[in-house]
C-alpha cells in the first residue's frame, strides 16, 4: 500500500473530521486528497501532533479528529498512548503511517524496524481498539469500522517505503497562516471565540 | 489565616476560565496539581513528559478552551524545542505555569542548571516569562495570561519558592 492511496482512502471517508497531520509525507498526500484548511498541518515539534491533537479532541468532543502520525513521529513520543488512553476520547481515530523508515530524510530505517509491534503497543497502553491493515483492500473494507467505532482507535497503516524522498507538495501556506485557518475554521465550525476582538 | 499558594493560583485560574489544564509534576507544583484533579471544572490531563503538556494545551487552544500546562522548571528546559518549533513556528500562545528552581533558597544542588541558564534560555528563544514571587502577585495571574494570548508565544509563569513554600529565613 502506498502513503497517497491509504491517505486517499481515510480521506474518502473523512465525513466531517477534522485532521492533524504530524510533519512529513502523511502530512503532504492528505493536503492533496483534502485541500482542507480545517485540518491542521504541525510544522514541528516532531512525535507531539498526538499530545496537540488528544487536547482538541478532548475540547472539542462533538467533533470527530483524525490524527495522521507517522510511525517515526510515534516513537519519538510513545507516551502519548498513556495520555490517550486514559483520556480516553471518543472522537480521535488515530492512524500511523507505518513504512519503516524516516522517509523525508532519505529513507533511513527506524529504530528496531520489523520488530517493534505498534498496535501491541497500543493495546498494551490501554487503547484496545487497534489494528493493522496492509493493503488498500484491507483498509478500505476497515475503515467504515474505524469511522464508526468510538475512540480513541489506533490503525497502523503498513505502507511501502519509498526508494527516495517523494517531492508531494505540502500545503501552499506555513507558520502563522496554518494557525489563523485552521483557526477561523473552528470558530466557524464550533461556534466559539479562539481570537479576541483585536484579532489575537 | 494561612495563605495557600495552590489554592490561590488555582482561583486565580478559574478567575481566568482554565478548563483544561495539561501536568506533570515537580515536588514544587505538585499540590497544585492535585487541586486541579479534583477539580470537576477543569479537564486534568497528566502527562508523561513536558513536552506533551504544552502540546496538549497547545491543542486545546484551537477549539476555544482556555488552557494551561504546568511542569517543573527542568521539564520546562526538556521541550523549549517543541515550544519553538511549534509554538514560536505557528505563532500560537501556550501558558505554562513553571517552578523557578535553582533560585538562591533552592538548596538542591541538582537543581543549579536550572538556577543559572533558564533565563537566559528563554531570552534567547524570545520566551516572555513573569515571576510571581509574593501572595499579592497572585492577583497578576489573568492579565499575565492575556499577555501570553497577545504574545502568541510560550507564555512563562513562574512561580518561586518563596511563594510555594514560604522564607526560607523562617
Amino acid at each position: 500500500m502506498k502513503t497517497r492511496d491509504a491517505m486517499k482512502v481515510i480521506a474518502a471517508h473523512r465525513g466531517d473530521a477534522v485532521g492533524v497531520c504530524a510533519l512529513g509525507m502523511a502530512s503532504n498526500e492528505w493536503w492533496q486528497a483534502t485541500k482542507s484548511e480545517d485540518s491542521f498541518y504541525v510544522h514541528g515539534a516532531m512525535g507531539f501532533a498526538a499530545s496537540f491533537a488528544l487536547g482538541f479532541a478532548l475540547s472539542a468532543p462533538n467533533v470527530p479528529v483524525l490524527l495522521l502520525n507517522s510511525d517515526g513521529s510515534l516513537c519519538m513520543n510513545l507516551g502519548c498512548l498513556l495520555a490517550e488512553a486514559q483520556q480516553a476520547p471518543a472522537n480521535l481515530k488515530h492512524f500511523v503511517v507505518d513504512n519503516g523508515v524516516y522517509q523525508t530524510v532519505s529513507a533511513v530505517p527506524m529504530v528496531n524496524r520489523g520488530i517493534t509491534d505498534y498496535e501491541g503497543l497500543a493495546r498494551a497502553a490501554g487503547i484496545p481498539r487497534a489494528c493493522t491493515v496492509e493493503t488498500v483492500a484491507e483498509l478500505e473494507a476497515k475503515i467504515p469500522e474505524i469511522m464508526a467505532s468510538p475512540g480513541p482507535y489506533f490503525t497502523v497503516l503498513r505502507v511501502e517505503a519509498e526508494p527516495s524522498y517523494l517531492e508531494v507538495p505540502p500545503n501552499d501556506y506555513e507558520g502563522a497562516e496554518i494557525k489563523y485557518r485552521f483557526g477561523r475554521a473552528m470558530e466557524r465550525r464550533l461556534g466559539v471565540k479562539i481570537f479576541g476582538p483585536s484579532g489575537y | 489565616m494561612t495563605f495557600d499558594a495552590h489554592e490561590r493560583i488555582h482561583h486565580e485560574l478559574k478567575r481566568v476560565g482554565v478548563k483544561l489544564a495539561a501536568t506533570l509534576p515537580d515536588d514544587w507544583v505538585g499540590p497544585l496539581i492535585r487541586r486541579i484533579d479534583v477539580d470537576p471544572d477543569i479537564r486534568h490531563v497528566p502527562v508523561a513528559r513536558e513536552a506533551e503538556a504544552v502540546t496538549v494545551a497547545t491543542g486545546a487552544f484551537f477549539a476555544g478552551v482556555k488552557s494551561v500546562a504546568v511542569i517543573g522548571n527542568t521539564g520546562l528546559l526538556t521541550c523549549t524545542g517543541e515550544l519553538a518549533t511549534l509554538n514560536l513556528r505557528h505563532q500560537i500562545p501556550v501558558f505554562c505555569i513553571v517552578s523557578m528552581r535553582g533560585s538562591y533558597d533552592d538548596h538542591r544542588i541538582w537543581q543549579e542548571v536550572q538556577g543559572r541558564r533558564t533565563i537566559a534560555l528563554l531570552e534567547a528563544y524570545d520566551f516572555p516569562y513573569h515571576v510571581v514571587d509574593t501572595p499579592d502577585e497572585c492577583g497578576s495571574i489573568p492579565a499575565a495570561f492575556e499577555a501570553s494570548r497577545l504574545q502568541k508565544r510560550p507564555y512563562i509563569l513562574f512561580v518561586t519558592r518563596r511563594l510555594l513554600k514560604g522564607r526560607i529565613w523562617e
